[in-house]
């Protein structure tokens, strides 16, 4: 069986090798199969290849695409209008040509997706695919209706040498799958499938990644196409009907097709459950009952193929190593990382560079901050300056304004009232991408951290570029976080927290906002944690502002501190003076009358 | 045995434990206030109660009915209302509406909203137009309109000035001195205690302090230190 | 031009009807049903199969509505029983994998070639000039303003409205309360089901009905759909009539014909861009 490495390279060596051992393959069943499964064999490739693209852009990127095979259709349309022109380089030109031009074609269809999610592009793509169905249908394709077949290349003549050249395209396309899924827009595709606020936030544009895996799935889907009319000669739209477009995707999801192994396996489904039932005597119009049966197995129980198989071969290989070597440590899978106590350093050390905050040394200065959510008035006329290098804690009671102020100053919430400035710079009408890219990152109290991804992945696709391996790992290291192989799957939410804050730190911002970062913590932790981030602004030039309920840590790690209540700044200044302002106890605790 | 029993709960998500071995009693017309820092697990508790989340070991019983495997329904027919943290009215039905929701009668609508004679004559406004204290008076109506017998609340104070949470508080004294028990969760330890028959103190999803509600009132530093992780005050 | 626009009435009829159907789903039960009208297409075959044992006309489809309504509460059930809280995607998802078994269980059953149907509502209503308005123009028009009219009522001044408005604003908070989540939604299910199953009844007879060409006529009516914003019960109906009837004007001119099957992908496309030209971000995510 076809076979290969979906995870990670850890050098690009290994995959070009498995590639390399596929063609072989390929080319010794296309040696010794019987003709027709050889047939068969090129027409599986041809749905492999589509399946990798629907594996992109529904398996990675969480969107429902449903016209994979009118993009197939866009791919094969141009190659036979090709070849009925006669254009030059023959199918190994126009192959590349088609799957371009569904590409093309699916960057506009895709172009709707830049604000819609799920289940509205699900309408877009069915509608577009109803279109095209029928479109076809009525203008058929070039070289039909003159009965001029696709030339084949040279090289492989024939149904055994064309399976070898369908083998070879597939090695292509999966290698390709492979490098961009280790890439930053592979990433990017996984993190805007889990969450947008996390992409946007991390500097990345949510529209250019949903575009990317749409054109990326296009692409492959465009190759299959081209692959196809090759195959075939002359091709017709009954080929890429709405209906089986539908059958594509419901097989994308069932086998978990963001797996390169398991696309190979969808597309083996693809022929062999018709081919069997017809074996059988069956109408074959009950493979495509299963598929949606499957589908609804697969969708209401959140599984897949892909996943249960990995799952189980984890399972067996862990039982295996266990039993193997029961004494060694296994360090590959972390849980809850212990802190080397390092010699506690004396809190007050950090807050003696915290000088009180001047207009003039202001990092980031707000005036007359306001957001108001329908008849809530969430925060009303903030004012708050953060120095440059200070650490600046944010209190106030559930509910009092906290997040919505990280939110505002992300660039979450365009529509607040008052200016925002970073070192001079008005934020206001920038989105939350671009005040990523000026150096203001934030942390999410809830977990924005993609369990698809590798730790180091992540914290690659965090950074943007701005930091080596080397810093990457220093920076894990300094938070104590595992190592960079580690799949965020395997890593407790409190760590995760960590490895956030680790991550945008790689980014080196200037500011940076910290949403109850430590939550999920146990409080050793708390304690080391804390140890750790005060030495952040004199470390790396970061100045931070942080959202945290527990006092110990507000004491040792902030210089000043802001608390709200009901979206109105009731203290601000330095730490202790704040502590000891009656009016912040009775707002936290809801102590009326102060004894 | 007319007792809302909790034995050794234990509550799991994602992440690992985050309820570890609470065991409580709610007698009828009691209310229990639980306090503890964020991210102790009172709201997990409240919702493991409900059946909103399910149970990783331990039992609970209510009136000696076992809740086990019970759906959310089938708990709040034996007389189970959870209020949920936040304003949860249905904001397009009406005040009237969202009372007929629970009461059994039209005259059960009447008698609910004599709690809040404010009420009456916003009946006929969608709930979503009201203020925040308004919709928190809305959702603690329609909780007794239900005619618990158990009633679970989760943070009422959440957003609302102490001023009109203060309006609040006699109320649930009153439905708990008309035979209902009441589990409370609230950060405003301070003025929930102050109604409380009994305080319940849960640090990192384990009880540490289960008993009356004076002892925490009169020593502060006891409150604070498990309230907000202070070591010395 | 009018004569075709009139022409279009019937099937834009359908579409109003679907597309309240495809709404009332949408804000009940969290789900855009893309197997709406492959449920009905599955039933008004079945009452062809029916007839087909000399049970009479009426009671045949009466029979096939009804098992349309049993087919769409049980894939209500198989989502309400293992998705509860999942998303409006993966619970559409659902709907497309029944849209995908649905259609192809009916080729098996009825074979891919266009059945003869017998009208239930043969003929002309009456005549506006020369132009000619049909008995079932008349009546799918009337039904979409009927169920939608039906609908709201039911949904505002009834007790089980009240209990599944409450249902699709706080789901969790309605079942705490005692709502029974499961056993209305269902309900909502078989509902839209019975509707969509006679809408398509009474039209199939007068369109191209095959069961491919019937089932995607959820395209129209998810585009009229859409332009209520799956809210709207009047902008829905509205919007499908209009579809239908600008769909039926084309198909006056047999150059525009490809313009025709692009129609409803161009209305969806322009909709959502201008109705979601702003970035919003998603609160929960």
């Amino acid at each position: 069986m076809l076979r290969a490495n979906s995870f990670p390279a850890r050098g690009p060596m290994k995959p070009l090798a498995i590639a390399v051992a596929c063609v072989l393959v390929g080319w010794l069943l296309s040696a010794v199969l019987p003709s027709y499964f050889v047939f068969l064999g090129t027409t599986a490739i041809v749905a492999m290849i589509s399946l990798l693209g629907l594996g992109i852009v529904t398996g990675s990127a969480g969107m429902m695409a449903l016209c994979q095979l009118s993009f197939a259709a866009v791919g094969a349309w141009v190659v036979s209008w090709l070849n009925s022109v006669d254009a030059p380089g023959g199918l190994m030109v126009w192959l590349p040509l088609g799957g371009l031009a569904a590409a093309a074609a699916g960057v506009v269809v895709g172009l709707p997706a830049l604000r819609l999610r799920g289940v509205n592009l699900a309408v877009v793509t069915l509608g577009f695919a109803a279109a095209a169905d029928l479109t076809l249908g009525k203008i058929q394709f070039p070289g039909t209706q003159t009965g001029i077949q696709v030339a084949r290349p040279d090289l492989f003549p024939g149904d055994r040498r064309y399976f070898l050249f369908a083998v070879i395209v597939l090695a292509l396309c999966s290698l390709l799958v492979h490098f961009l899924q280790a890439s930053r827009w592979g990433s990017g595709w996984k993190f805007v499938a889990f969450s947008e606020r996390g992409t946007a936030s991390a500097g990345t544009s949510v529209t250019v990644t949903k575009l990317t895996a749409f054109g990326a799935s296009a692409f492959l889907a465009g190759i299959g196409g081209g692959l196809l009319s090759g195959q075939v000669g002359l091709v017709y739209p009954s080929s890429f009907t709405t209906i089986q477009s539908l059958a594509l995707y419901v097989l994308a999801i069932v086998s978990g097709s963001y797996l390169i192994d398991m696309a190979v396996l969808g597309g083996i489904l693809w022929v062999l459950v018709p081919e069997l039932l017809k074996r059988f005597g069956i109408s074959q119009d009950w493979g495509f009952v299963i598929f949606g049966a499957l589908g609804i197995q697969s969708l209401t129980t959140g599984s897949n193929l892909g996943a249960d198989l990995r799952a189980m071969w984890w399972r067996r290989t862990q039982g295996r190593r266990k039993s193997m070597e029961v004494t060694s440590p296994t360090a590959a899978v972390p849980t809850a990382v212990t802190k080397p106590t390092a010699a506690r350093r004396p809190a007050s050390s950090a807050s003696v560079s915290g000088s009180p905050v001047s207009e003039a040394g202001a990092l980031l200065s707000v005036r007359g901050l306001s957001v108001t959510f329908g008849h809530v008035t969430a925060l009303s006329e903030v004012d708050l300056d953060l120095a440059e290098g200070s650490v600046t804690g944010l209190m106030g009671p559930n509910g009092a304004g906290k997040s919505t102020m990280v939110d505002a100053l992300a660039g979450f919430l365009p529509q607040h009232q008052g200016t925002i400035q970073l070192a001079g710079q008005s934020l206001n009408g920038l989105s939350p991408m671009e005040r990523a890219r000026l150096g203001i990152r934030r942390t999410f109290q809830q977990d924005r951290v993609p369990p698809t991804l590798s730790v180091g992945a992540y914290v690659r696709f965090i950074a943007r570029g701005q930091a080596s391996d080397k810093r990457v790992e220093e920076l894990l290291a300094f938070f104590n976080c595992p190592p960079p192989s580690t799949q965020l799957a395997r890593v407790d939410v409190g760590t995760r927290r960590l490895i956030e804050v680790a991550a945008n730190m790689a980014a080196s911002p200037r500011l940076l906002l910290l949403d109850e970062p430590a939550a999920g913590l146990s409080h050793e932790e708390h304690v080391s944690f804390a140890e750790q981030l005060v030495q952040l602004p004199a470390r790396f030039g970061t100045t931070l502002l942080l959202i945290e309920h527990d006092l110990d840590m507000v004491r040792s790690v902030c210089n000043d501190l802001v608390v709200l209540n009901f979206g109105e700044v009731i203290a601000s200044g330095q730490r202790d003076d704040v502590l000891a302002n009656p009016q912040v106890m009775t707002a936290y605790m809801g102590e009326l009358e102060v004894s | 045995m007319n007792e809302l029993i909790l034995d050794d709960v234990s509550v799991s998500r994602g992440s690992g434990p985050v309820v570890s071995g609470v065991s409580l009693v709610v007698k009828p017309g009691s209310l229990l206030t639980l306090v503890g820092p964020n991210g102790a697990g009172k709201t997990s508790l409240l919702e493991s109660i409900s059946g909103i989340v399910s149970t990783s070991k331990g039992d609970m019983s209510l009136d000696g009915v076992p809740l086990g495997k019970l759906s959310r329904i089938k708990r709040s027919r034996l007389g189970l209302v959870h209020v949920e943290q936040g304003r949860t009215v249905f904001p397009s039905l009406t005040v009237q509406e969202n009372l007929e929701l629970t009461a059994k009668s039209p005259a059960g609508v009447d008698e609910a909203l004599e709690l809040f004679p404010e009420l009456h004559k916003r009946r006929g406004s969608a709930s979503g137009l009201l203020s925040g204290g308004e919709q928190q008076m809305v959702v603690l109506a329609r909780a007794f309109a239900a005619r618990p017998k158990y009633l679970l609340i989760d943070e009422m104070s959440l957003g609302l000035a102490p001023v009109v949470f203060l309006r609040l508080l006699p109320i649930i004294r009153h439905i708990a001195d008309s035979g209902v028990g009441i589990l409370m969760v609230e950060q405003f330890a301070q003025l929930a205690l102050k109604i409380a028959d009994e305080a319940i103190v849960v640090t990192g999803g384990r009880l540490t302090y289960g008993g009356p509600a004076e002892p925490l009132m009169a020593d502060p530093a006891l409150l604070h230190r498990a309230y907000l992780g202070i070591a010395e005050v | 031009m009018l004569q075709g626009a009139l022409a279009g009435l019937a099937a834009g009829g359908l579409y109003a009807v679907i597309a309240v159907c495809l709404t009332l789903m949408a804000r009940l039960v969290r789900v855009v049903n893309f197997s709406q009208v492959a449920i009905g297409m599955f039933a008004a075959y079945l009452a062809v199969i029916f007839a087909e044992q000399h049970l009479p006309q009426w009671a045949a489809t009466a029979a096939g509505v009804c098992v349309g309504a049993v087919v769409s509460g049980l894939i209500g059930w198989i989502i309400a029983q293992w998705l509860p809280e999942a998303g409006i995607g993966a619970r559409s998802a659902v709907s497309v994998a029944s849209l995908l078994l649905l259609v192809s269980l009916s080729f098996i059953l009825f074979g891919s070639k266009p059945k003869t149907f017998k009208s239930l509502l043969p003929g002309p209503a009456f005549s506006v000039g020369n132009v000619v308005v049909t008995q079932v123009t008349v009546v799918m028009v009337a039904l979409a303003l009927v169920v939608a009219v039906g609908c709201h009522v039911l949904l505002t001044k009834s007790k089980i409205g009240t209990k599944l408005r409450a249902l699709s604003e706080r789901p969790t908070t309605a079942e705490l309360l005692g709502v029974p989540a499961k056993g209305l939604s269902i309900a909502v299910w078989v509902g839209t089901g019975l509707i969509s199953a006679a809408a398509v009844s009474i039209v199939a007879p007068t369109q191209t009905n095959d069961p491919i060409s019937l089932s995607f006529i959820i395209v129209p009516a998810s585009a009229a759909a859409l332009l209520g914003g799956f809210r709207r019960l009047d902008l829905a109906v509205v919007g499908g009539l209009a579809l239908g009837m600008l769909q039926g004007a084309l198909a006056q001119f047999e150059q525009m014909s490809v313009l025709r099957y692009w129609v409803p992908f161009l209305i969806i496309v322009v909709f959502l861009l201008w109705t979601q030209r702003k970035e919003v971000w998603d609160v929960a995510r």
